[in-house]
């Protein structure tokens, strides 16, 4: 946080405390133990039904374990994903069968991406770069872009970002494909924070994340993170069988 | 349910053995007949002026049987048509006649339908297999399109337009010209994707698809072509300048999607496919299990699968195009039994006809019989009848079904779209071959005269006195 304090003096900084200060984005939305949301996700598409899935969302932190579970509309009830040893793999009742998908698929069909539900992995996975000072709004930001770190793989290899100097949080994304064409513009207008009894400190989430498709305009999703409780969750859950059990 | 089962095993063993018999007998009488035919032509003679002086009984029966060999070659015409539709469009869009694929994987979990280092592989194919005519690489790769007023999926091919001879025999432009898929830029489209996006030649279309490492990629096309659709297929696939391809997947340019092997015999594909494997692998290449089905069909049997880095495939174009053949073996299914009722009615229809035929001729008969006609002659009389019925309704419904199918395929009859489906083409297409003309013809006429062995067998078994003094 001490980094952070400084944030006009982002120009300045050298690369090292640039990445220190990408750590410490990170490790504000880090909770370290077990996490549990309900979410609502919204899809529109040009000349298609806006469609609107409810999502649980499982997480434990400390051993990168993450678990969707859909639970709405009817026809969506308990498919799910699960992330194990760096697989994700997605599971449709209606067929009982398990599929491996990359890390960087489409949640659910929708613009949204496994890393939109994860912790943020900021600093591990990009290289920093300080751009400049811009007004977003009302709000005072700084704009920083992001280039993917040799043989990591993520769904967009540059993004830039506009961080709130006021709060430190997340406001604008802008992600690009590896041609350089803007792919995907997402805002993140709510944040939330809880105290976390692992972490012994504050928390901070997006309470709403709102994706924009560049490539096809008319496309937006909207995530809507509800109920939100850091609480400890079953020791075993994070199993195929247990996601399994939720569609039988 | 096991005593249904039983009497409905019975009840089909008793008619099997029922058509065998018939069968052995019609077999024996046609034989006798003809024996009979060539020692007196002049049975020939009466069966004829018998016919004529039948005309309106002899008429609706052949026309009856012109209309069902019309049918019979209507139907096998447009089988035809479809899988040579499938063939000429799958070979052209999807395709060689064999193709030598497979995948990369870094990981276990992570695939890529890619050829690496396929020159070589090209070199070994080229050089082992005198059965080639050309080899064409081709990429592959399934992504949206997106036009600034709509968007969908489609397969995208990666050509090199100056080694794909057969693509620009095939594809009939509409507008543009097919060879600027030169320009690296370039985007081919058919019709309905054009129509579909609102895009015509000139216009910037956007590519987006994840690379096989899941990094999202795009480019940036120009139409410079829109062709004429190639059947079903096309309307799923659109082809781009290969280094396109390339670019949006991260390629490098030793890796290509497959090789696209066509030969100069197509019949030849099996034998090829075989030897190629054999080759490939003693050449130092891992194979893949043989799985008769499209590239796209393997992707989870293949990510499911422990090994990692690169394995080929060889595929025939009936392989590929094994997710839409299903609907060619459906529909000659049913062409097959609609043609066999038909005919079963007919075979009837003729039995009864030269039953009452036999009534009404029974004095006649006797006659014959009294002035010293032996009974296999009288045989011979009716079912050379039989034969001349069948053979003249046969030639006349051949040469109908072939000026409809003419007068059909000269209309240019476009298809509903929901019909595009099944018939893999959007006009119908009616392809007579010489075969099935003649297997109509003869198939028809051998029923016909087979059938009509019963009742002259048992006019030939008429005593003369008892059918001089017929009443009736």
């Amino acid at each position: 946080m001490v980094v952070l304090a400084s944030l006009p003096a982002w120009a300045e900084l050298s690369k090292a405390e640039m990445v220190k200060l990408l750590g410490e984005i990170d490790d504000r939305q880090r909770n370290g133990g077990d996490y549990k949301a309900l979410a609502y996700l919204e899809q529109k598409e040009k000349e298609k039904a806006d469609i609107v899935r409810e999502v649980l969302i499982f997480r434990r932190d400390a051993d990168d374990k993450l678990m969707l579970l859909f639970t709405k509309p009817k026809s969506e009830e308990g498919k799910g994903y699960l992330r194990l040893e760096k697989n994700l793999w997605s599971y449709d009742p209606t067929t009982g069968k398990w599929d491996r998908a990359t890390e960087r698929e489409r949640i659910g069909g929708t613009n949204s991406r496994r890393a939109d539900f994860d912790e943020s992995r900021l600093a591990e996975e990009f290289d920093p770069k300080f751009l400049a000072d811009e007004k977003l709004g009302k709000f005072d930001t700084v704009k920083i872009e992001l280039n993917v770190k040799p043989n990591v793989d993520v769904a967009y290899p540059v993004i830039q970002m506009w961080v709130d100097k006021d709060s430190h949080n997340i406001l604008k994304r802008q992600e690009y494909a590896a041609s350089g064409k803007l792919a995907r513009t997402a805002y993140y207008p709510k944040w939330q924070k809880l105290f976390s009894e692992s972490k012994k400190a504050d928390v901070w989430f997006p309470g709403e994340i709102r994706i924009f498709d560049e490539i096809e305009k008319a496309n937006s999703t909207l995530i809507l993170f509800k109920s939100i409780d850091l609480s400890s969750l079953e020791t075993n859950m994070f199993t195929k069988a247990w996601l399994e059990s939720k569609s039988r | 349910m096991i005593i249904v089962l039983f009497l409905f095993g019975l009840l089909a063993l008793v008619f099997v053995l029922s058509v065998v018999a018939l069968g052995l007998v019609s077999s024996v009488s046609v034989v006798r007949s003809i024996i009979e035919i060539i020692k007196n032509p002049s049975l020939g003679l009466i069966s004829f002026r018998s016919l004529l002086q039948h005309r309106l009984r002899s008429g609706l029966l052949g026309a009856a049987i012109a209309l069902v060999t019309a049918g019979l070659v209507m139907v096998t015409g447009i089988s035809v048509g479809i899988n040579d539709t499938l063939l000429t469009s799958a070979t052209t869009l999807m395709s060689g006649h064999v193709n030598v694929g497979g995948f990369y994987k870094a990981t276990a979990s992570q695939s890529a339908p890619v050829v690496t280092g396929f020159k070589k592989v090209e070199e070994i194919v080229k050089r082992e297999f005198p059965e080639v005519d050309y080899v064409a690489q081709r990429g592959r790769g399934w992504a949206k399109l997106v036009s600034d007023t709509g968007s969908m999926q489609a397969g995208i091919g990666g050509v090199n337009i100056a080694n794909e001879p057969g693509m620009k025999r095939v594809i009939v432009v509409k507008e543009g010209n097919i060879d600027d898929l030169a320009k690296p830029d370039a985007i081919l489209l058919f019709e309905e994707q054009a129509d579909k996006l609102e895009a015509k030649v000139g216009d910037r279309l956007t590519i987006a698809a994840p690379t096989f490492r899941g990094t999202n990629n795009t480019v940036d096309v120009t139409v410079v072509a829109v062709a004429k659709s190639v059947g079903m297929l096309s309307s799923f696939n659109v082809f781009i300048n290969e280094q396109q391809l390339r670019k949006l997947y991260q390629l490098n340019d030793e890796t290509t999607g497959a090789l696209l092997v066509y030969l100069k015999d197509i019949r030849q594909v099996k034998v090829v496919q075989e030897r190629m494997r054999e080759v490939l692998k003693t050449g130092g290449y891992t194979m893949m299990d043989p799985d008769p089905r499209a590239f796209w069909m393997k992707f989870d049997a293949v990510n499911h699968e422990s090994w990692t880095g690169q394995r080929l495939d060889i595929t025939t174009w009936e392989d590929e195009t094994s997710f839409v053949k299903w609907i060619v073996t459906i529909l000659s299914f049913f062409a097959t039994v609609v043609i066999l009722i038909l005919v079963v009615i007919i075979a009837v229809g003729i039995m009864m006809v030269v039953w009452i035929s036999i009534r009404e001729r029974t004095r006649e008969i006797g006659t014959l019989r009294a002035v010293g006609m032996q009974r296999r002659s009288v045989l011979a009389m009716f079912v050379t009848e039989g034969f001349l019925l069948g053979l003249v309704g046969t030639v006349a419904g051949t040469v109908f079904g072939l000026l409809l199918t003419t007068g059909l395929n000269a209309a240019n009859i476009q298809l509903p779209k929901s019909w595009q489906f099944v018939f893999m083409s959007e006009r119908l297409i009616i392809t007579p071959t010489a075969f099935w003309l003649a297997f109509g013809v003869l198939f028809i006429t051998a029923i016909i005269t087979a059938i009509s062995v019963i009742p002259s067998f048992l006019a030939a078994r008429l005593k003369p006195i008892s059918a001089m003094s017929h009443v009736g």
